[in-house]
């Protein structure tokens, strides 16, 4: 079953003298995981805000959980998390704030005007979850005084403390140290082992797309290649030698790239 | 190990709520403008500025220019202008408060928290009716404010006129920022943001009668202050507070029925084309 569908989707800003996206389609199956990788401005935010609703498209199709993203938004959104490449969270506000204002959001909780007035579930799963993304010191003071490591921390709590099945991570660990990066990726792994969620990445760590199951480079607004990684380092090693691959993704990717850009 | 049965209980928590009967779509979007309406006020609370201009504003607007120009230009009235001018300012505090707490909707936008909220499963609607309602909890400071710098001019309500003032507040707070939400809509920077917010507040100041009486204005000045929202906000407001006294007459303009016909006519216009704007500005770049 299909979860992403994208279907020669157009889009081309105000003013903009060429699309920044360009007839591209793609499909992601209930449960995968799926790298939507690509260098910069090469067309993934675009895409990725389109599918999350926030942006309109100028053509073409695009279907989550089934539903059309401008026909049936609201749903949409019911069935999405996102994490983005810029922080959206309030600054003004505590860690915990933001959390509860996000989970009243969602209908998960009624928002109350204290953590102390909040529902015991509420006040369990956000205490755990802190813990485990290891923001509990934290979890009371301004987002302000916190570290970029620690906002994103937060930002990945509140993105699946409503268990979206789809989740958008927009270069997710930006900013993450290295026992950072792994915890995040740890509980997203853990979160789609247990649940299924379907995980849409964009990101320039291209060692975590490593172990994905399908990676899409868009190139130019254009869909350049489209395979599972290990299939991708056979088909772009440009060695005639079956069964010879590229160690790394991350060497087909810049291979691959840098083919591009000959050939343009 | 613990980690991992850490997780798998958050994550059966987790899903627990996430699956379990949804509220009705009215519940979840009263709770929402509830939400936002919460997260405006504690923002407000924590920001050492806007404090200080609550509180310096009516200094400025009730003890300044209101106490200058009652010792100066409150003879032949036929009414007493300190009393004319607390009202007036009362509202008019309102209005501005409102207006400006809304202008924060760029603010959101620029630092990107508009993405959590516009990436929710809620209305528009309850976001842009959550941030004015918020903005009216800073406007309700004000516009006490103003009543105490009024009590140490002289100028004093009875408790009743407060009860009418503070009953009629949330529909005045809600017009002004319903008319607020047209420009900012449309406008993507702060300093746009602040430039529209005076130029919105200025003449609605002087042409809808907070502070200079305008029954008898005529010709082009006439016709600005009868599209002016507040000024039937303002009407309203002070045939709360003269009901029943002798200068009624000479204060209250139009029929309380027409200033509230008017007042959510504007309301709802404004709140619905604000919205669109809103929505659209932001999906459609």
């Amino acid at each position: 079953m299909k979860v992403i569908e994208v279907n020669e989707l157009v889009k081309q800003y105000k003013g903009a003298k060429s699309p920044s996206v360009d007839g591209v389609s793609f499909s992601v199956g209930k449960g995968e995981f799926f790298a939507f990788l690509g260098p910069n401005g090469a067309g993934k935010t675009t895409t990725i805000s389109i599918l999350t609703t926030t942006l309109s498209k100028t053509s073409g199709e695009v279907r989550i959980a089934g539903l059309d993203v401008e026909k049936n938004a609201r749903k949409v959104r019911e069935h999405i998390g996102i994490i983005s490449q810029k922080p959206s969270l309030d600054t003004a506000l505590t860690a915990e704030e933001n959390i509860r204002f996000h989970a009243a959001l969602y209908g998960l909780y009624g928002y109350r005007p204290t953590f102390a007035l909040m529902p015991k579930a509420y006040k369990e799963q956000v205490m755990q979850l802190a813990e485990i993304v290891g923001i509990k010191e934290a979890l009371f003071k301004p987002i302000k005084k916190q570290s970029g490591g620690m906002q994103r921390k937060l930002e990945i709590i509140r993105s699946l403390i409503h268990m979206p099945d789809v989740l958008f991570l927009d270069e997710p660990t930006q900013g993450l140290d290295a026992v950072s990066r792994r915890m995040l990726w740890d509980y997203i792994n853990e979160v789609r082992n247990t649940y299924g969620t379907t995980i849409f990445l964009t990101t320039h760590y291209i060692d975590e797309a490593e172990h994905v199951d399908k990676v899409c480079i868009i190139n130019r607004g254009k869909i350049a290649f489209c395979a599972s990684p290990d299939e991708m380092k056979r088909q772009i090693s440009y060695d005639p030698t079956p069964k010879v691959c590229l160690p790394s993704l991350e060497d087909a990717y810049v291979q691959f790239l840098n083919a591009e850009k000959e050939v343009s | 190990m613990e980690t991992a049965l850490n997780l798998t209980g958050n994550l059966a928590i987790a899903r627990q709520k996430a699956t379990a009967k949804k509220p009705s779509r009215f519940f979840r979007e009263a709770s929402t403008v509830w939400a936002i309406m919460c997260r405006e006020v504690s923002v407000a609370l924590k920001s050492p500025s806007t404090l200080a201009m609550s509180l310096i504003m009516p200094i400025v607007m009730m003890g300044m220019i209101g106490g200058n120009l009652t010792q100066n230009m409150a003879g032949g009235l036929g009414f007493d202008l300190g009393l004319f001018m607390l009202v007036g300012m009362m509202i008019n505090m309102l209005f501005t408060a409102t207006s400006q707490g809304v202008a924060t909707l760029v603010d959101d936008n620029e630092a990107n928290f508009s993405e959590e909220m516009l990436i929710a499963p809620v209305s528009r609607l309850s976001i842009v009716s959550g941030k004015i309602l918020g903005s009216s909890a800073s406007a309700l400071a004000s516009m006490i404010g103003t009543l105490i710098v009024g009590a140490f001019m002289g100028i004093t309500l009875t408790l009743g006129q407060f009860a009418a003032i503070l009953a009629l507040s949330p529909l005045i707070c809600l017009s002004a920022g319903a008319l607020m939400m047209i420009p900012i809509g449309l406008i993507k920077n702060r300093k746009a943001a602040n430039m529209v917010s005076i130029i919105i507040a200025m003449p609605q100041m002087f042409l809808s009668g907070a502070i200079i009486p305008i029954g008898n204005s005529t010709g082009i000045l006439k016709v600005i202050s009868r599209i002016m929202p507040m000024t039937y906000s303002l009407d309203l407001a002070r045939a709360a507070v003269y009901n029943g006294m002798p200068e009624y007459g000479a204060v209250v303009m139009f029929n309380p029925a027409v200033s509230i016909a008017a007042t959510v006519a504007i309301t709802v216009a404004c709140l619905t084309v604000g919205t669109f704007f809103y929505a659209r500005s932001e999906k459609n770049r």
